[in-house]
C-alpha cells in the first residue's frame, strides 16, 4: 500500500515538473514572439538602434532560442528568475514579496467561501421546503453579483460608512497580525462571496445525494447522533467534489485576485502582471506565470492526494 | 424533523459566529478620519500613478512627477509657492545680453547620497545627457528643440554656463521642475543605477519599506539643508489607481491626501474631508492637420472654427464631467491669457458652424476619422454626435497599438489630450510649433508672435497682454478646440493636515507646502 501511494506521488510530482515546464516553455515563447526587443523596452521609444544592439547583445537576446531557455531555466530552478528590463529589480526578490499578498488573499477567501458554502449548501440539502428555496434564491443572487461590484458596496458600508475595515493598503503578517487581518477582511469576503455560492450549489447537491445512500439510512435507524451522520458520514460521502470545487476556487481566486488588488490597492501578483504588461516588462510577466503555474500544479496535486486520501476505493486502487 | 431543526442551528450557529468575528475585529481597528489622531511624524499621499515605474531617474519623467521626484532630488531652481520661481540648487543666474547665454551660480555644500558633492562638473554632466532620447525630461532642450542647449560649459567649480541655439529670456522657469533635477556623480556615471537606488540630495531619501509600484517611502534626509522646510519626517506615496478607492482611502484614513477625481469631490465633502480645486488643465482637440494632407477640410481655418461652434460644451460637462468646466478657452480659467470674450464667440451654434462649413465649400459636410483610447472614447463620441449634426461625419477608431495613437498625429487630421498650461511657453515651444502636433509643419504668424511676445515679457501687464494674443489665436485659428477644463482636486483630512495650496497654477502642490493642522 505505502508503496504504492509513493509511486502515485512520484508519478503526480513527475508530471506536475512536465507541465511546469511546458508551461514555461510557452510563456518563454510568448515573450519572444511580442514585438520589440529587450534593449526598446528598456531604453523606451526613440533610443537609437546602436543603443537597442548593445542592450540586446548584453541580454544575450541575439543567442539562439534554445541556448537563451538553458540559461534561464537554469537560473530559474537556483530561484533566480532574472531582472526587470524596467528597472533591473530582482524578480524573484520582486515576487516572492508579492507572493504572501495574493496568496493570503486567496486562501482566506477560499477558507471563509468554503465555510459559508458548505454551511448554506448542508442547510439547504438537509433542510429542504421553504429554506432551501431560499437559500437557492440567495446562492443565485450571490453568483450574479460581479466581485468588483461587491468590492465597492463593502467598502462603502464597512470602510467608509462605519470604518469597520480599512478601505485600501496592505499589513504584511509580521508588521501586524491584527492589522494584516484588517487588511484582509473587505478583499477577502469581497472574493469569497462568488465562491461560497459556487460552493453551495456543489454542497447542496452532493449531501442530497449522499442522504440518499444506504449506509446513512441504516445509520440512522440505529440512533446515531444527527451531528455524526450529518458531519461525518454524509459530508465525508460528499466531499469528494466539494474539496474539487474549494480547490478549484483557491486557482480561481488564485488568478482573479487582481481584481480585489486593484481596488484595494495591495500590492500582490496581480498588481505585478498588471504594471508588467503595462511597461512591456516581459521577463517579469514571464516570472509571474511561472510562478502562478508552479501554485496552481501544486493545488492540483494536493487536491488529487486529498482526494485519494478521501475515498476508499481510490485509496485501494 | 429533529435532523432539519439541528442542522439549521448549527449552520445559523457559523453564520452568526462569523458575523460576530468580522463585528469583533472591527471594534479593533478601525481607522476613521473622525477617530484619527493628530500625526506630524508622518504624511500618505494617495497618488493615482506608479510616479517610479521607471525608477528613479528624475529625468526619465516629466514634470507630471515633480512631487514625487522634489523629495528625493533637488533642482537647479525651485517652484515657489506663488508659482514664481526661486533658487535651488542655484543659488542665482545671469543672462547675457542677447538672452543666448544663463550662468548659473552654484550652492555649496551640497551631498547626494552617494557621498559625492554638487560642483559645476556635475551639473554640467547632468545636462550633457539630453542626447539620451530616453530622457523625457530633457526633450525640449536637446538637439532640435524649441529650447535647444547647445552648450554646457563650467566657468568655475561654482559656475556653469547654458548656452542656446536662439534667444531664451525666462528659461530657468524650465530649471525648476525635472529639467533642472540634479542627479549625483555615481547615479550619472552609472545610470542603469538609478533604476534601483536614487542618487539624490533632496530633502527625503528612499526608505527599504518602499514596495515597488505600491508604496514608495521617503524619510527625511539629514544631509539636506533643505530638509527643515519639509514638515513630515515620513511621506509616504501610495499608488491607488481607482479614483474612487483613492477618495476611499481618504475618507477612511489610510490616506491622508489624495489625488481626487471630479467626480468624487462631492462624496469625498460629504464625509467631512476638505477638497482644494485648481483649473490648469484643459481638454482639448488639438488640429494636428492644419495644411489639409490628411484631410483637405482641415486645411482650411473656416471649418475649424465651424467645428468650435458646433460643439454643445456645456451638454458634455453635464453628461460626462460633472464638477469640471466647459472651457472656449485654450488657456486655463486662472492663467493671465483667460479671456471670457472666446466664451461668447465661440458659444455653441449649429447654423453658423453649417454655414461656415458652406462658405468652405462643404455645405454637405465632409469625413475623417480619428484615433481614440480608453481614456478618450467617451468624450469623442459625444462630440461625434454634435459634429454629425452639422454635417460632419467623425469616425472614432480605438487605437490598436500605442504605436497607432502615436502615429495619429501624422495620419489623422484632429487630435484629443489634456494639455497642462503651467508654462505657456514651453508647452507652445515644446509641442505646438514645433513639436509633436505639428508634423506638418503648419505656421502660423500670429501665434509665433504671440509666444514670442510672451516669451519676452517683463512684466504682469506684459504678460497678461501677449498670452491674452495667444489664446485668442489659438482658438481662433482653430489649432487647439478646447472642450472642458478639468478640475485638479486635492482632498486632506483636516484633522491632520492643513489646507492644501497649490502653487500657482501648478497642478501638484510643492511637498514642502503640506503641513500639519493647526
Amino acid at each position: 500500500m505505502e508503496v504504492t501511494m509513493a509511486l502515485f506521488i512520484t508519478k503526480r510530482l513527475l508530471m506536475a515538473l512536465a507541465t511546469v515546464l511546458v508551461v514555461a516553455v510557452l510563456a518563454f515563447l510568448l515573450v519572444h514572439a511580442m514585438p520589440g526587443s529587450p534593449g526598446a523596452v528598456s531604453l523606451g521609444a526613440g533610443a537609437s538602434q546602436e543603443a537597442i544592439d548593445e542592450v540586446n547583445q548584453r541580454l544575450g537576446w541575439n543567442d539562439p532560442l534554445v541556448t537563451q531557455f538553458a540559461t534561464w531555466l537554469a537560473s530559474a530552478i537556483q530561484g533566480d528568475l532574472g531582472v526587470s528590463l524596467i528597472d533591473g529589480r530582482s524578480l524573484s526578490a520582486d515576487l516572492a514579496s508579492r507572493l504572501p499578498v495574493t496568496a493570503s488573499l486567496a486562501a482566506g477567501a477560499t477558507i471563509l467561501s468554503a465555510v459559508l458554502g458548505i454551511a448554506l449548501g448542508v442547510t439547504a440539502a438537509v433542510r429542504g421546503g421553504l429554506l432551501d428555496q431560499v437559500i437557492g434564491g440567495f446562492v443565485g443572487l450571490l453568483v450574479a453579483l460581479p466581485a468588483f461590484w461587491v468590492g465597492v458596496i463593502f467598502v462603502y458600508l464597512f470602510a467608509v460608512q462605519s470604518s469597520v475595515f480599512p478601505a485600501t493598503g496592505y499589513v504584511p503578517f509580521e508588521v501586524s497580525p491584527q492589522d494584516w487581518a484588517m487588511s484582509l477582511a473587505l478583499p477577502v469576503i469581497t472574493l469569497a462571496v462568488g465562491g461560497a455560492a459556487f460552493i453551495a450549489r456543489q454542497t447542496r447537491a452532493s449531501m442530497l445525494e449522499a442522504l440518499q445512500q444506504e449506509h446513512i439510512r441504516t445509520l440512522r435507524a440505529t440512533a446515531t447522533p444527527t451531528w455524526k451522520i450529518l458531519y461525518v458520514h454524509a459530508l465525508r460521502y460528499a466531499s469528494l467534489p466539494i474539496v474539487a470545487g474549494i480547490a478549484l476556487q483557491f486557482i480561481g481566486l488564485f488568478g482573479g485576485s487582481v481584481i480585489a488588488e486593484q481596488l484595494f490597492a495591495m500590492p500582490g501578483l496581480g498588481q505585478a502582471v498588471q504594471s508588467s504588461v503595462s511597461t512591456h516588462d516581459a521577463p517579469a510577466v514571464q516570472g509571474v506565470v511561472v510562478i502562478a503555474t508552479v501554485v496552481v500544479v501544486a493545488v492540483n496535486l494536493v487536491l488529487e492526494l486529498a482526494t485519494k486520501f478521501l475515498d476508499p476505493k481510490l485509496r485501494a486502487s | 424533523m429533529k435532523l432539519m431543526t439541528t442542522t439549521a442551528r448549527g449552520s445559523a450557529a457559523v453564520l452568526t459566529g462569523a458575523l460576530l468575528i468580522g463585528s469583533l475585529a472591527g471594534c479593533g481597528g478601525g481607522s476613521s478620519q473622525a477617530s484619527a489622531k493628530a500625526d506630524t511624524s508622518s504624511l500618505t499621499l494617495a497618488i493615482d500613478s506608479d510616479s517610479g515605474s521607471f525608477g528613479y531617474d528624475p529625468l526619465r519623467v516629466s514634470a507630471a512627477q515633480r512631487q514625487f521626484f522634489e523629495g528625493l532630488y533637488d533642482s537647479l531652481m525651485t517652484l515657489q509657492p506663488d508659482g514664481s520661481t526661486g533658487p535651488g540648487l542655484a543659488k542665482a543666474f545671469s543672462y547675457n545680453a542677447d538672452n543666448t547665454v544663463l550662468t548659473l551660480s552654484l550652492k555649496e555644500d551640497v551631498t547626494f547620497t552617494d557621498g559625492s558633492k554638487l560642483d559645476a562638473a556635475l551639473v554640467k554632466a547632468n545636462l550633457d545627457r539630453r542626447s539620451d532620447p530616453a530622457l523625457t525630461a530633457y526633450s525640449a532642450v536637446a538637439k532640435g528643440g524649441a529650447q535647444e542647449i547647445t552648450s554646457v560649459d563650467v566657468v568655475s567649480p561654482t559656475q556653469v554656463a547654458l548656452t542656446f541655439a536662439k534667444p531664451q529670456p525666462g528659461f530657468e522657469k524650465n530649471l525648476a521642475s525635472t529639467t533642472g533635477m540634479i542627479v549625483g556623480k555615481n547615479g550619472v556615471t552609472d545610470t542603469g543605477s538609478l533604476a534601483a537606488t536614487p542618487d539624490g540630495s533632496g530633502p527625503y531619501t528612499l526608505d527599504p519599506s518602499t514596495v515597488k509600484g505600491n508604496k514608495y517611502v521617503l524619510v527625511k534626509n539629514d544631509k539636506s539643508a533643505e530638509a527643515s522646510r519639509y514638515a513630515y519626517k515620513k511621506v509616504v506615496f501610495s499608488v491607488v489607481m481607482d479614483p474612487q478607492a483613492r477618495a476611499n482611502a481618504l475618507v477612511s484614513g489610510q490616506a491622508d491626501v489624495a489625488m481626487l477625481t471630479s467626480n468624487t469631490v462631492d462624496f469625498a465633502k460629504s464625509k467631512g474631508v476638505g477638497v482644494t480645486q485648481i483649473g490648469g488643465t484643459v481638454n482639448t482637440m488639438i488640429s494636428f492637420d492644419k495644411t489639409g494632407k490628411t484631410a483637405p477640410a482641415f486645411g482650411q481655418e473656416k471649418v475649424r472654427q465651424a467645428i468650435q461652434y458646433a460643439i454643445n460644451r456645456q451638454a458634455l460637462v453635464d453628461a460626462l464631467h460633472k464638477g469640471d468646466i466647459p472651457a472656449w478657452n485654450a488657456l486655463p480659467k486662472d492663467s493671465a491669457g483667460f479671456t471670457k470674450d472666446l466664451e461668447t464667440k465661440f458659444a455653441y451654434n449649429p447654423d453658423k458652424a453649417k454655414s461656415l462649413l458652406a462658405e468652405a465649400g462643404y455645405p454637405n459636410g465632409f469625413e475623417f476619422t480619428i484615433i481614440a483610447g480608453a481614456q478618450t472614447q467617451t468624450d469623442l463620441q459625444a462630440v461625434q454626435k454634435d459634429l454629425a449634426a452639422v454635417g460632419i461625419t467623425m469616425n472614432v477608431k480605438m487605437a490598436a497599438s500605442t504605436d497607432e495613437a502615436f502615429a495619429a498625429v501624422a495620419t489623422t487630421p484632429l487630435g484629443y489630450a489634456p494639455l497642462n498650461w503651467d508654462n505657456p511657453v514651453g508647452v507652445m515651444y515644446g509641442a505646438i510649433l514645433n513639436g509633436f502636433t505639428n508634423v506638418q509643419k503648419a505656421t502660423d504668424d500670429q501665434l509665433s508672435a504671440a509666444t514670442g511676445e510672451l516669451a519676452a515679457a517683463k512684466d504682469d501687464a506684459a504678460v497678461k497682454a501677449a498670452a491674452t494674443k495667444l489664446n485668442t489665436r489659438l482658438v481662433e485659428s482653430g489649432w487647439m478646440i478646447p472642450l472642458y477644463e478639468a478640475l485638479t482636486n486635492q482632498g486632506y483630512n483636516t484633522k491632520k493636515v492643513s489646507p492644501v495650496k497649490f502653487a500657482g497654477t501648478n497642478a501638484y502642490p510643492l511637498l514642502s507646502s503640506y503641513a500639519p493642522a493647526s
